[in-house]
Formats: structure tokens, C-alpha cells, sequence
């Protein structure tokens, strides 16, 4: 019977059932996106990180494991000294660009042959490897994000490249460019902003990470292997109370139009609490019917909003191509008990002003 | 039939003209109730003294103003008496709190308003219904059944209220009010927004569950002629009661 109730009135007004539905809906899928959009691009870069095939990264101190934001560059003479050491099979300096005119990317300069031996290469679909100081390579989510094929010039930094093939992504970066010539593009001649290592045998990662610390104390030097564990956004600062805030904002509007819409309702009904309580309704069945009909009102915006997330992720991959956006149950259900209790929350005061409204008057209200 | 000056002394053993001697179902003892309007303490009843045999059906009459809902919502437990008492089936509601008066009303009292005050999104049934389910025991489909079909309204159950006559719409109120078969029925004009036809076959209603159930009865109303259908019939005038010369 409560149930009947509560659908009734929810069609009774559909508009305004609809707006409700829509205000959770939409703070949902901003939480299931914003959520999932940082893990997202946080596990595909540690996944592209440890893609490359490397055992260890050194970066300069207290660089952040968001390698493209990290510091001022060290000299390539470290590379050198860290091939020296025992168990390391080889190593190759690369310079991370960020550039962000245009669109938001990281290049990499690299050494072809240095970086060929630290990883396990380079997979080509079209064209060939760096040979000319203004080649680029270009993965294959940036390709197509860009529309670009082997051939074509492509101005990045100020400067046209020359694309000489589509490779494979996950090798850490999504544009790879000749090292000196981003040396001297950006100013930072035999300049590294990370160095990569590769030693004799996977076992031997923990030995060389000891050797490297000893020879250049202060420096940061991580396995690649820790990425994936390591980039979550409790790991990054700032990251975590951004999403913490976007969370209360969405959560906040979900309850005030919740608020609104329960509200509106309870004023509307003055008359029908009254005749509840004629027929001997307490507080508490009126509180139940109203926070019943909210979370009602709740669940709905929650399937809209699961399926406004997917929608939502499928028209942003179709835009941006090399967006990852990671939805996940347990996030959808956090969010959807997020909703659930911000709408408890926005009905509790108008059911408890309806609970409490003199029967009498309710009765002679127009 | 004269307005006697005399305010009537409550009834102790009632005798209602073809019925037994009984205690009274419902009482008042220098009932009184007081609205805060304002700074000003306005008296709507100022000493009412009533009583009410089982099975008796009575009119209240008076002119506007005079405080016949005030008596009806504090006999009903809707609101709380100023000062004096109330005695429902022999429960003192003026020494209750709220929700003991809502628990009363729950089991003990069944009302009718003179605009319907159907819940509008409800179908018939639903309407019903929800008083069973307020309640407390349920969906009982004999009781349903009978008091539906008693009502004329088998064929009306799943329009809406705006789908309904004003007739048909105060016939589905009285169903709410007796379905959880109360002690008493309170009715507040229930004809008022009713043309002549449609307020006679309400009057009908009453008076065959009246007749036919048993049922207590105690109604409002500003048409002498429905009058003729009750047991007796008590006149009010500036929040007391005049007389209870019985109606036949
Ligand atoms: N909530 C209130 N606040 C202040 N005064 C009130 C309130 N309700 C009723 N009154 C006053 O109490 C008196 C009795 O009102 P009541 O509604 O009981 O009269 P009534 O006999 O039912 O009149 P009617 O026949 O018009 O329905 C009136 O003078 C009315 O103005
Ligand atoms: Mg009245």
C-alpha cells in the first residue's frame, strides 16, 4: 500500500518527478565520471608507464609520479654513470615536453636506439622509426584523436614534424620526437627529465635501485612495476580533495533539488496529511511515506544516472579518443549510496514539517 | 422544535427511544476549546456537555461559527481540549498526548468531511484501502467487499477521485471512514457540497449503516430536512449546547 502511494504521487506529477530524477541522475554520473575519468587516465598512464618495458625510472628529487609535471631536468652524464653500474643492462634518458597549446600532450625525446634497449621496442603499424631530427612518432589513440598518418606534417612546439609512423600505444608517452632536437627546442641541451633502466635480469631491479641511491643520494628512483599501485589519486596532491569537492558539489545539488522537490510536495499535500492523520496516521507513517517517496524518487535518478554515465562516457571517447574513463560497480553503488543518502537527507526536514503540521489546520488548508 | 435556554445536564444512562439503556459511548464534561488568535484566547467551546449512546445517530445544528467542527475535532482527537473532558469509549482524550490521541482515532473513529478530502492520486480502492493499511491489520477483503457493495460503489473502484461524482466521492469517504469498523462516525456536514439527490442518498447511507450495522453516528449539518434520518438531533449555540430534545 505504500508502495502504491508512493508511485501514485510520484506520477501524479511527472515534471516535477522528472526534475527530481534528473538532479540525482546528473549527480551521479558526475560522481561515476569524475571518479572514473582520474582512475582512468591514472591507471592508463601507469599502465603506459610500466608499458614500456623498462625495471626502473629515475626521476629528479621529489619528482612526482605524475612523470610530466616533474621538475627541471638532470644532466645525461647521470645516464652515463648509472650504466656503469653492476647488474644494468642499459639505460636511455628521455625529456618530457608537456605542451599544452593546441591539445594537452606529453612528448618525449628519445634516443631510437638507447630507448629500443631499455624497452622491448616499439610496435610500428605504419612507417618507420625516428631517423630525420624532425621525425615524430605518433601512437595510435593519438592518430586517430588527430587525425594523422604516416606523411603527414604536424606542427607541435612551434615547430613542424614530420610523422613517421603510428605506432602501437603504451610505451609511456603517446608522441615520441628525436632527443636533441627537443633538446634544443626547449632550451635544456644534454638535459634528461627521466632515465630508464634495464637491468641484466628483472630479479636484480631491487640491487640496482640500492647501487643508484648510493651513487646519486636525494635522486628519485622507483621500480616501473610500483606505478600502477602508485597512481591513484591519493597519491597525487590536491587530487583527491578535487574530486572530494566535486563529489560534495554534486551530492549538494542532488539534495537541494531533492529538498525542493519534497518541499514543494509536502505544501502541496498540506490537505492529504491532514486526512492521513484523520485516519490515525502518526508522525512517523508520514515521515516513512515521505522519505519512502524520496528515496523512490532517489532510485530512479539513480538507474537514469548509470545510464547518463555510460551515455556520457561513450560521447566523450567519441570526441576525445584518448580519454579513458574507468566506470566501475563499486563506484556506481558508492555513488548510487551517496545519492541515496544526500536524498534521505534533503527529505528529512520537509517530512519532518509535514509530520508535525496541526491536523486541524492541514484539514482546512486550500 | 424550541431552543431551550437551559444548557442540558450530561447524560449519565442514556435512554434512546427503542433502544436499551447504555453507557454512553461518547462524553463530554464541560468541554472547552480555546484558539490563540493573535493575543487574544478565542473560546469556540465553552463548556459542552454531550453524550452519546452506542448505536445513536445524532444531527448537530447551529449557526455558523457556533463551534460544532471545534466539537467534532476534539471528540475526534484531531485537536486537544482546552479544558474539561473527553470520554471515547472510556478513554479520557484530554488527558492524552498526540500520539495516543492518533492511536485512538486509528482504532475508534472514522471521519467524513464535507469536502470529500479524498487523497487525489489514490484510485477509489486506494483511498480505501489506505485506511485498513494505516490500520495496522491490512488488506481484508470481506470487510472491503461489504462495506463497498453497502456504499454502491463495486463498479467505481479504480477511478480517481476526479473521476468520481461529488456523490460517488463522499460514498468512497464513508467507506474510508467505516472500513476499520470505528466506534464512532464523526461527519462534518457531509452534504454540504452534495445537491439535493445526491445528499439524500448519502442521508440514506448513514442512516442504514446506522440502522442496519449499528453504527454511531454523530453528524454536522445545516439541512434541517436531513435531520429526519437521525435518532435525535442537538442545537448549538455559541460554543455550548441549547437542548437534545430527541427528534421523534
Ligand atoms: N484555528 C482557529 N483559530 C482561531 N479561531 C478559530 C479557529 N478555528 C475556529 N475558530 C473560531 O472558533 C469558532 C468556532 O468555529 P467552528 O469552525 O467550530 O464553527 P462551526 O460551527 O463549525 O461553523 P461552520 O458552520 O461555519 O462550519 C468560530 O468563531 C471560529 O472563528
Ligand atoms: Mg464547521
Amino acid at each position: 500500500m505504500m508502495g502504491e502511494l508512493v508511485v501514485r504521487n510520484l506520477i501524479h506529477r511527472p515534471l516535477r518527478t522528472l526534475i527530481g530524477v534528473l538532479a540525482v541522475g546528473v549527480e551521479v554520473a558526475l560522481i561515476v565520471l569524475i571518479v572514473g575519468l582520474t582512475s582512468g587516465m591514472l591507471s592508463e598512464t601507469a599502465k603506459r608507464i610500466e608499458g614500456i618495458g623498462a625495471d626502473i625510472m629515475v626521476q629528479p628529487p621529489a619528482a612526482s609520479i605524475l612523470i610530466n609535471f616533474s621538475g627541471s631536468p638532470m644532466p645525461t652524464k647521470i645516464g652515463e654513470k648509472l650504466a656503469e653500474l653492476k647488474y644494468v643492462q642499459a639505460t636511455a634518458p628521455a625529456l618530457l615536453q608537456f605542451n599544452s597549446s593546441g591539445s594537452v600532450d606529453t612528448i618525449w625525446g628519445i634516443e631510437p636506439e638507447s630507448f629500443r634497449a631499455v624497452s622491448s621496442g616499439f610496435v610500428f603499424l605504419e612507417g618507420h622509426d625516428l631517423e630525420g631530427p624532425d621525425d615524430i612518432l605518433v601512437d595510435d589513440w593519438a592518430a586517430k584523436a588527430k587525425n594523422l598518418k604516416p606523411g603527414d606534417t604536424f606542427n607541435l612546439l612551434n615547430h613542424d614534424w614530420h610523422v613517421a609512423a603510428i605506432i602501437e600505444h603504451g610505451k609511456g608517452a603517446r608522441l615520441f620526437v628525436p632527443l636533441t632536437t627537443l633538446q634544443d627546442l626547449v632550451g635544456a641541451h644534454d638535459k634528461a627529465s627521466i632515465f630508464l633502466i634495464k637491468c641484466t635480469r628483472p630479479e636484480h631491479t631491487e640491487d640496482v635501485m640500492a647501487e643508484a641511491r648510493q651513487l646519486i643520494p636525494g635522486y628519485t628512483i622507483r621500480p616501473l612495476s610500483a606505478f600502477l599501485s602508485l597512481m591513484t589519486s591519493t597519491n597525487i596532491p590536491g587530487l583527491q580533495t578535487f574530486i572530494n569537492v566535486m563529489i560534495w558539489l554534486a551530492v549538494t545539488i542532488g539534495l537541494l533539488v531533492v529538498f525542493l522537490t519534497m518541499y514543494t510536495t509536502v505544501i502541496e499535500r498540506t490537505r492529504d496529511i491532514g486526512v492521513l492523520k484523520s485516519l490515525g496516521a502518526g508522525r512517523a507513517f508520514i515521515v516513512r511515506a515521505l522519505l519512502t517517496e524520496s528515496a523512490g524518487l532517489c532510485l530512479i535518478g539513480i538507474l537514469a544516472g548509470i545510464g547518463l554515465s555510460y551515455l556520457a562516457r561513450a560521447a566523450f571517447l567519441a570526441g576525445f579518443p584518448t580519454l579513458s574513463i574507468l566506470i566501475t560497480w563499486p563506484w556506481i553503488l558508492r555513488a548510487g549510496g551517496i545519492a541515496l543518502l544526500g536524498a534521505m537527507l534533503g527529505a528529512s526536514y520537509p517530512a519532518w514539517i509535514a509530520s508535525r503540521k496541526d491536523a486541524v489546520e492541514a484539514l482546512s488548508y486550500d | 422544535m424550541g431552543i431551550t435556554a437551559t444548557i442540558r445536564e450530561p447524560a449519565e444512562g442514556l435512554t434512546v427511544p427503542g433502544k436499551k439503556s447504555l453507557d454512553p459511548i461518547l462524553k463530554t464534561e464541560n468541554l472547552w476549546k480555546l484558539y490563540r488568535a493573535g493575543k487574544v484566547d478565542v473560546p469556540a467551546l465553552r463548556g459542552v456537555n454531550f453524550a452519546v449512546a452506542p448505536g445513536e445517530s445524532v444531527a448537530v445544528m447551529g449557526p455558523s461559527g457556533c463551534g460544532k467542527s471545534s466539537l467534532l475535532y476534539v471528540i475526534g482527537g484531531l485537536a486537544q481540549a482546552s479544558k474539561g473532558r473527553v470520554l471515547v469509549d472510556g478513554n479520557d482524550l484530554s488527558a492524552m498526548s498526540d500520539a495516543e490521541r492518533t492511536k485512538l482515532r486509528r482504532s475508534k473513529i472514522g471521519f467524513v468531511f464535507q469536502r470529500f478530502n479524498l487523497l487525489p492520486t489514490l484510485p477509489a480502492k486506494g483511498n480505501i484501502a489506505i485506511a485498513q493499511f494505516i490500520h495496522g491489520d491490512g488488506f481484508d477483503p470481506h470487510r472491503f467487499e461489504v462495506v463497498t457493495s453497502l456504499l454502491g460503489l463495486a463498479g467505481r473502484l479504480q477511478h480517481k477521485p476526479s473521476e468520481l461524482s461529488g456523490g460517488e466521492q463522499q460514498r468512497v469517504a464513508i467507506a474510508r471512514a467505516i472500513i476499520n469498523e470505528p466506534k464512532i462516525l464523526l461527519a462534518d456536514e457531509p452534504t454540504g457540497n452534495l445537491d439535493s439527490k445526491n445528499s439524500e442518498v448519502v442521508l440514506q447511507m448513514l442512516r442504514q449503516l446506522n440502522k442496519d450495522l449499528g453504527q454511531t453516528i454523530v453528524m454536522i449539518t445545516h439541512n434541517p430536512e436531513a435531520t429526519a434520518y437521525f435518532d435525535r438531533v442537538v442545537h448549538m449555540r455559541d460554543g455550548v449546547i441549547v437542548d437534545g430534545v430527541p427528534a421523534d
